[in-house]
């Protein structure tokens, strides 16, 4: 076999592998899709595959989520909007000022130990949390609260944060902030006006990530709420838990509308989320 | 710095003490977050795994200390270890696999150029998905025994039907291709970044003196990959300890106990059952487990690599 028909037969094998995975990782989501315009019917007798062929698709699971009972799927809806944009927001001001701290200053030559500190959180296990959190918040009456979630989450992405951005300052040229300081601006400006604009890609890649964090966290969800202030997650798996039965278009409706913003996010962004989980691994 | 400005002596030292200033206004807030979060939780887990507290008598009745009752009780209880095999049989499984096909399928892509980006994206889609829709939504309809499209699949093809969630072990596989579906791209992304990092020319050297693809691949290949895919490895091995929340809407741990993970123990424990202490302690068992695991795995795999 020659040298080129050998790479010729790597490159299809090559591609076969990855349109092979490919479909397996789009399955799952394509039943999703599928099952949202089923009607139950098409789900008691036999599996069917392909709308049209197997099975006439209906747009009433659509409707039932948007027309009929939109105030009902709005509340989670809005919860898990609002905990998961504000805490990242909070995540990133704050984490991401530290990151810049410890890239720039000298803190008596700690700072990789200060880093290694805010990392070590991610080595603890979440259920080391949840019995404490359960009754801190608790005595703070904020149990099922908004309020509890977005401190969670913000002090659970501040460690990532700050670890990413601190890397990513120290790649930046101080030259530019030094002559703005000379030129009279103060720290404050230099790092808002000056340092963040310059570390834009990497301020976008963590807040996605801090984002889908917050946006399908489950454990701390289900250990801290219950009622007003449950986000999208527990309150798909509510729905069952209360009806014993399933009505799967529903619910397979309800899982698009709650995975396809933070798909779509993560993948046009994808230069920049892969980067940031790579390189949020790597530099351990 | 010899480089610095000299021109403006005084205002420097102006900014200088600023700069004092904001040095800590710009660390304190995050430092005193993580601290607040962190250090009490898990001093205060720490405490509680000494005591009898409990979530439903907290202020009713005074605390007191049990010494080491509970991880005396810990150690006796078979429930708590039938747990911890679940979750050790759970890892051994996910992660071995997410390995074998992050590597084949890094390669793949390390081996194309055109679409090379758009499977990249794609292979990002499942690590976005909330494990809830995964496990709970999709999971429950595709390893439905009667009509679920994989049994279905499998009957059309001649073999019997699975039965995945009434079967201890059929059910602790489902969850297992569950966790490989979702997280193997997050080896896929780790190794095609380190296969990417291996000079081109280095293989192209090797042939010329004479060494085949597979030597090629062992010898040049698999030693300078190896750091990151160590790190992966760890990551992944911490993670699948962690396992919770894929079981509690896939099988809720069942049937029986066959599925019931450490972590999904002292959620019923903790939050469930109330007793804060034993949960406590079986948290603190899953930590110090964790630390002894990751600190001998970095010893040992830093230790290997600098014999090679």
């Amino acid at each position: 076999m020659g040298l080129n028909a050998q790479k010729r037969l790597r490159t299809t094998i090559s591609y076969c592998i990855l349109v092979f995975w490919s479909f397996i990782l789009l399955f799952p989501m394509y039943w999703v899709g599928i099952t949202s315009f089923k009607n139950a019917i098409d789900m008691s007798i036999k599996a069917t595959y392909i709308p049209f062929v197997d099975f006439q698709p209906g747009l009433h699971a659509w409707r039932y989520l948007f027309v009929d009972r939109l105030t009902w799927f709005l509340d989670p809806f809005m919860n898990s909007v609002i905990v998961a944009f504000v805490s990242s927001t909070i995540a990133l001001v704050i984490g991401s000022s530290a990151g810049y701290a410890l890239a720039r200053f000298d803190y008596g030559g700690r700072n990789n130990s200060i880093v290694l500190g805010f990392m070590s959180q991610r080595m603890f296990p979440g259920a080391l949390f949840i019995l404490a959190f359960l009754v801190m918040f608790r005595e703070l009456g904020l149990l099922d609260t908004r309020l509890s979630l977005i401190i969670v989450y913000s002090s659970g992405a501040i460690p990532f944060i700050v670890w990413v951005m601190r890397d990513f300052f120290e790649g930046l040229p101080v030259e530019i902030e030094e002559s703005a300081m000379i030129d009279g601006a103060n720290r404050l400006g230099v790092l808002f006006r000056i340092a963040m604009p310059l570390a834009a890609p990497g301020l976008v890649a963590v807040f996605v990530l801090s984002l889908i964090g917050a946006w399908n966290e489950y454990l701390v969800a289900l250990t801290l709420t219950f009622r007003e202030a449950i986000t999208i997650p527990l309150f798909m798996t509510m729905q069952v838990s209360q009806t014993g039965y399933t009505e799967w278009w529903n619910m397979s409706a309800i899982s698009l509308v709650s995975v396809i913003p933070v798909v779509a996010a993560g993948m046009a962004l994808e230069k920049y989320i892969t980067g940031g989980l790579t390189f949020g691994a790597l530099k351990g | 710095m010899a480089t610095e400005p000299q021109i403006y002596p005084s205002k420097r030292f102006r900014f200088e003490i600023k700069d004092n200033l904001w040095k800590w206004i710009f660390l304190l807030p995050a430092v005193a977050i993580i601290l607040i979060l962190l250090a009490v939780p898990v001093v205060w887990t720490l405490y509680a795994a000494f005591t009898d507290l409990h979530l439903y008598r907290i202020g009713d009745f005074e605390t007191e200390f049990v010494g080491l009752a509970n991880f005396e009780k810990l150690m006796s209880n078979r429930s708590f270890w039938r747990t911890a095999r679940n979750t050790v049989v759970f890892m051994l499984g996910v992660v071995p696999a997410q390995l074998i096909i992050g590597l084949t399928v890094a390669l793949a892509l390390n081996n194309i150029t055109r679409g090379q980006k758009l499977f990249r994206t794609w292979f990002l889609m499942p690590l976005m998905v909330s494990p809830v829709v995964v496990s709970f939504i999709v999971g429950r309809m595709l390893f439905q025994e009667d009509i679920g499209p994989i049994n279905d699949i499998l009957r059309n093809l001649g073999f019997e039907g699975v039965p995945w969630l009434t079967s201890p072990t059929w059910a602790m596989v489902a969850l297992m291709a569950i966790d490989v579906w979702q997280w193997s791209s997050f080896m896929i992304l780790m190794l095609l970044a380190a296969l990417q990092g291996v000079p081109p020319d280095l293989h192209e050297a090797a042939r010329v003196d004479g060494a085949n693809q597979l030597q090629s691949f062992w010898r040049i290949t698999v030693p300078l990959i190896m750091p990151i895919t160590m790190t992966a490895l760890l990551i992944r091995i911490i993670d699948a300890f962690k396992v919770v929340e894929i079981i509690m809407v896939l099988t809720g741990g069942g049937p029986g106990q066959a599925t019931e993970s450490v972590t999904l123990a002292i959620y019923r424990t903790g939050v469930k059952g109330g007793d804060l202490a034993f949960g406590s302690s079986q948290a603190y068992f899953l930590l110090i487990v964790l630390m002894i695991f990751g600190g001998a795995y970095l010893v040992l795999t830093r230790r290997a690599m600098g014999k090679d």
